[in-house]
């Protein structure tokens, strides 16, 4: 029978390995990129790519649900097989030249080369087991009031509760669409406000995530500021010159968006930067705030009488 | 008719709006409430609330 050709790799192949199974084989090259192909077939699976340098060897645990890999960028990298997503990076001061998962999957090893000084290590890696555990990134995160929770956002949308004491994750919700971008509590911390480049920010309830307010605009959001006097909340954010095809944008065009805190309805705007507004802070007495912007400008705003007088005349 | 329409969306905004005040500040009342009473057996002062009722605007 004739053998299967796996073509892929671009440059000299440096590891093979077959998941216990054997339906599946991982490769590694000088290409920096781990290739899983169907053994049966020859079939290309995917690709995992993150590895700035030649990798030198690859393992897979005994479920097929983890792959790692050392490369010659200094680091051990851990990734989830089926999507294919870098789930942690083990740096070290040199080149990683090989890898194995323990018996139980619980650990794993890695050899670093001696090289500059540096003499060569084997270093046991821990393995969380649960792939569920390893969250997406947190971007952003507040303290819960009387010092007993955080409260992190995350690059996919999601929000977490945790007992900082032992780290315990007491409650998860995943309310955006896209990144959460800032987070900021209430004065009493009893709830707090996010913003995301899905276009809204959101209220909730601190110590239990329960959602109470939303707010739904046009433009991705970088911040989101709760106003002590007036019941309103201020929003910044806008498109990134980068992503943004045709010049239609006018220059200072930028806006930060008041919305009722309550009524969830835009009650005003406040433009002058000429870039997205990337963080806005609120003066603890409630009268003047401050937005920072891609232009690379700080604007402090006072508020004016109009401000302070704002009331729905029938709600009054 | 078209005022009256108009009257008639506008009360039910006005009773939307209303209901949003009231079911804020009655959760409002309750989380102050519960945050004072964790306080006060943590030994801790209460929170200083703003006094935004009698502020004086400068003109």
């Amino acid at each position: 029978k004739r053998p299967i050709l796996l073509q892929g790799h671009t440059r000299s192949l440096t590891q093979i390995k077959y998941n216990r199974e054997g339906d599946l084989i991982f490769s590694v090259s000088k290409d920096q990129i781990v290739n899983a192909w169907y053994s049966h077939n020859g079939e290309r699976l995917g690709t995992y790519n993150g590895h700035v340098g030649a990798i030198w060897s690859v393992d897979v645990n005994s479920t097929t649900t983890l792959l790692i890999t050392g490369s010659a960028d200094n680091s051990a990298k851990l990734w989830n097989v089926q999507t294919g997503k870098c789930l942690h990076t083990w740096e070290f001061k040199t080149a990683v030249k090989r890898v194995a998962f323990s018996e139980d999957d619980t650990m794993a090893l890695a050899v670093t080369e001696q090289r500059m000084g540096y003499p060569g290590t084997i270093v046991i890696l821990p393995i969380n087991p649960d792939i569920g555990a390893q969250r997406p990134k947190a971007m952003v995160a507040v303290w819960g009031n009387l010092n007993k929770y955080i409260i992190t956002g995350h690059e996919d949308g999601s929000i977490a509760l945790y007992n900082w004491k032992d780290g315990e994750k007491l409650n998860s919700i995943h309310p955006h669409t896209g990144e959460i971008t800032d987070l900021q509590a209430s004065e009493d911390r009893t709830y707090f406000i996010t913003s995301s480049k899905d276009k809204s920010a959101q209220i909730f309830e601190s110590n239990t995530l329960m959602p109470l307010k939303k707010y739904v605009t046009d433009a991705p959001l970088n911040s989101a500021s709760i106003t002590p006097i007036q019941e309103f909340v201020i929003l910044g954010g806008g498109q990134d010159a980068m992503q943004v095809t045709t010049t239609t944008m006018r220059q200072g065009k930028f806006e930060c968006r008041f919305w009722h805190r309550i009524l969830e309805e835009e009650v005003g705007r406040v433009k002058g930067h000429f870039g997205p507004i990337n963080t806005i802070a609120v003066h603890p007495d409630g009268k003047s705030f401050s937005s920072g912007g891609e232009d690379g400008y700080v604007r402090v705003h006072h508020f004016d009488n109009d401000y302070f007088k704002f009331r729905y005349p029938e709600l009054s | 008719e078209d005022s009256i329409a108009l009257t008639s969306v506008s009360k039910e905004l006005l009773a939307h709006r209303r209901r949003l005040i009231d079911e804020w500040n009655a959760w409002r009342k309750r989380v102050e409430k519960e945050l004072a009473e964790e306080r006060e057996r943590a030994g801790l002062p209460p929170i200083q609330k703003r006094d935004t009722e009698n502020m004086e605007i400068i003109e």
